[in-house]
C-alpha cells in the first residue's frame, strides 16, 4: 500500500513537471482578454502590437498596425519575409535576456519585443512598436522601398504618418506590457500548480480515508474473532471441569475399592489360617486402588495446569480485545480528522478553481 | 511364631492399632449421616443407620482429650464388636492392616497400666513405625455402653 501511494505521488509530480513543458500561452492567459487589453493599450499609447507564440505564429490579431507596415512593407513577399526575420531576431534577443528589447526593424522603424516567460521558459512574445524616435531620413526609406519592391513616394508618404515617440516612452510601454503579461501568466501558472497540489492532496487524503475504513473493518473483525476465540477457550475450561467431575467419581470408586480391600483383609484375618490366601487378594485390591488414586491425582494436576493456561489465555484474549477496541476508537478519531481534511481540500480545490 | 493382625488407623498423625479380630468392618464416614443425640456425653458423636440398624459412633478425639476436628473425605468409622454389641469409632484414616509377630510387641509400661485404667494394650513395631495398640474393651467401658443403651431406650 505504501509502495502504491509513493508511486502515485511520483506520477503526480511527473504530471506536473511535464505540465511546464507543454504549457501554452492560452493555458495561462485568456486570449480574449489579451486581445482587448492589447487593442486598448495600442490605441491609448499609439503603438502597434501583436502577440505571438514561441514559433512566431500570431495568437492575437494585430492592434493598430500602421499603413506603412500593412499596405507597403508587408505587401511584397520580400518585405514580409524581412519583417518575419526582424521579428524573429527581436523575439530571440528578448527570450535570451528575459527582458523587453527595443530595436530598429529592417524597415527602419522602432520596435520592441516583450517576452512572456514561465519558470525561465518562453511561452510567447508581445511584439509592437512601428514608431519612430526622430524625423525620418527620406533617402533611407527610398532605398528600403526599392529593396523590398514598393513605391518610393507612397512609402515616404506613409513613413511621415508614423508616430514619433521618445525612446523612454517606447521602453516604458514595452515594460508595461511585459510586466502585465508576465505577472498574469505567472499567477495563472501558480494557480494551476496549486490546483495540481490540491488534487494530489485530495487523492492522498481520499486514499487515507479508504485505508482507514479498511482498518476499521479489520479491527471489528479482529474483535469478533477474538470474542469467539475467548468463548471457545472458555469451553475448554468447561470440558476440563467435566473431566474433574469424572475424576472425582473415579477417585470415589478407588476409595470404595480400597475400603473393600480393607474389609476383605479384616474378614480374612478373622478367618484365621483359612483366610490367608484371601488376605493376599485383599492386599492386591488395596494396592490397585492406591495406584488408581495416584493416577487420578496426576490427571488432576494436568487438568489444573490446563485450567491455569486457559485462564491466562482468556485474560490475554481480553487484553487483546481491549487493545483492539482502543485501536478501533483511535481509527475512528483519525477517520473523523481525515473527513475534516477531505472537506478542507474540497474547499481548497474550489478556491483554486475560482481565482 | 504366633502373631496378631492389626487394623492401623491415624489420629493427629499418630498411628494406632486394634486387633483385627475385634473389628467388624470399616465404613466411609461420608456415606453416612451422624444423627445427634441430645443429653449424651461428648465422647458420643451420635448414631448412624447401618443397613437398618442403629449403631452408635464414638468420638475418640474427645475420649483422648484431643482437639475437635471436622470429618474429612478420608474419615472412617471403624466398627467394633465390643461387649456383644457393635459401635463405631471416628478415625482420620485407616492406613493399613498389618501382621505383627509377638516378638515385635511390647506391653504397655507398668506405670500406665498400674496407675489407672489405661486404654493402651501395648506398642507394636512395624519397621520404623511405632503403633500404639489400643484396648477397645477398656475404652468402651461397660458403663459407657450401658448409658448409651439406656439413653436409646428412653428415647
Amino acid at each position: 500500500m505504501q509502495a502504491n501511494s509513493a508511486k502515485g505521488q511520483q506520477n503526480n509530480w511527473g504530471r506536473q513537471s511535464s505540465d511546464i513543458q507543454n504549457i501554452k500561452l492560452a493555458d495561462v492567459i485568456d486570449l480574449k482578454f489579451l486581445q482587448r487589453f492589447q487593442d486598448d493599450f495600442a490605441k491609448g499609447v499609439g503603438l502597434a502590437s501583436v502577440t505571438v507564440d514561441p514559433d512566431g505564429t500570431p495568437v492575437t490579431n494585430p492592434s493598430s498596425y500602421t499603413r506603412f507596415c500593412m499596405d507597403y512593407t508587408h505587401s511584397t513577399e520580400c518585405g514580409d519575409k524581412r519583417c518575419a526575420e526582424s521579428h524573429r531576431k527581436g523575439g530571440e534577443e528578448a527570450a535570451r535576456t528575459g527582458k523587453p528589447v527595443v530595436y530598429e526593424c529592417h524597415a527602419g522603424l522602432i520596435d520592441f519585443a516583450a517576452p512572456i516567460m514561465l519558470e525561465g521558459r518562453l511561452i510567447g512574445t508581445i511584439l509592437g512598436g512601428q514608431v519612430l524616435t526622430e524625423l525620418p531620413d527620406e533617402a533611407k526609406y527610398r532605398k528600403i522601398a526599392s529593396e523590398i519592391g514598393v513605391d518610393g513616394d507612397g512609402y515616404i508618404e506613409a513613413v511621415h504618418e508614423i508616430r514619433k515617440l521618445s525612446r523612454e516612452s517606447i521602453e516604458a510601454a514595452a515594460n508595461v506590457l511585459f510586466d502585465v503579461a508576465n505577472s498574469m501568466s505567472k499567477s495563472a501558472y501558480h494557480q494551476r500548480k496549486l490546483k495540481a497540489v490540491v488534487e494530489t492532496l485530495s487523492d492522498g487524503v481520499s486514499q487515507i480515508s479508504a485505508t482507514m475504513e479498511e482498518l476499521a473493518a479489520t479491527a471489528t473483525s479482529v474483535s469478533g474473532t477474538q470474542s469467539s476465540l475467548n468463548q471457545e477457550i472458555k469451553n475448554v475450561n468447561t470440558v476440563t471441569g467435566k473431566i474433574d467431575e469424572v475424576m472425582e467419581f473415579i477417585k470415589d470408586i478407588a476409595d470404595e475399592t480400597r475400603l473393600l480391600g480393607l474389609n476383605a483383609a479384616i474378614e480374612a484375618a478373622r478367618a484365621g489360617e483359612a483366610g490367608l490366601g484371601f488376605g493376599v487378594v485383599a492386599q492386591e485390591i488395596r494396592k490397585l486402588s492406591g495406584d488408581s488414586k495416584q493416577t487420578v491425582g496426576k490427571i488432576k494436576e494436568l487438568t489444573t495446569s490446563i485450567k491455569e493456561s486457559v485462564d491466562k489465555t482468556v485474560s490475554m484474549g481480553n487484553e487483546t480485545t481491549s487493545i483492539v477496541e482502543q485501536q478501533a476508537a483511535a481509527i475512528q478519531e483519525v477517520t473523523a480528522s481525515v473527513q475534516e481534511l477531505l472537506s478542507l481540500t474540497e474547499q481548497l480545490n474550489d478556491l483554486a478553481g475560482e481565482v | 511364631m504366633a502373631n496378631i493382625q492389626l487394623v492401623v488407623f491415624a489420629l493427629d498423625n499418630q498411628e494406632y492399632g486394634i486387633d483385627a479380630s475385634a473389628v467388624n468392618g470399616i465404613l466411609r464416614s461420608k456415606k453416612f449421616k451422624i444423627e445427634f443425640l441430645p443429653g449424651m456425653p461428648k465422647e458420643i458423636a451420635g448414631m448412624i443407620n447401618l443397613r437398618g440398624q442403629i449403631k452408635f459412633i464414638y468420638n475418640l478425639r474427645m475420649k483422648f482429650g484431643f482437639a475437635e476436628k471436622a470429618l474429612s473425605d478420608e474419615s472412617k468409622f471403624i466398627m467394633l464388636n465390643v461387649n456383644d454389641s457393635v459401635c463405631g469409632w471416628i478415625v482420620d484414616e485407616v492406613t493399613d492392616i498389618v501382621r505383627i509377630d509377638d516378638a515385635e510387641l511390647q506391653n504397655a509400661p507398668a506405670f500406665i497400666t498400674g496407675v489407672n485404667n489405661s486404654y493402651i494394650k501395648g506398642i507394636g513395631k512395624v519397621d520404623d513405625r511405632l503403633i500404639v495398640i489400643l484396648d477397645p474393651e477398656r475404652i468402651l467401658s461397660i458403663e459407657d455402653v450401658e448409658s448409651i443403651e439406656s439413653a436409646a431406650v428412653v428415647k
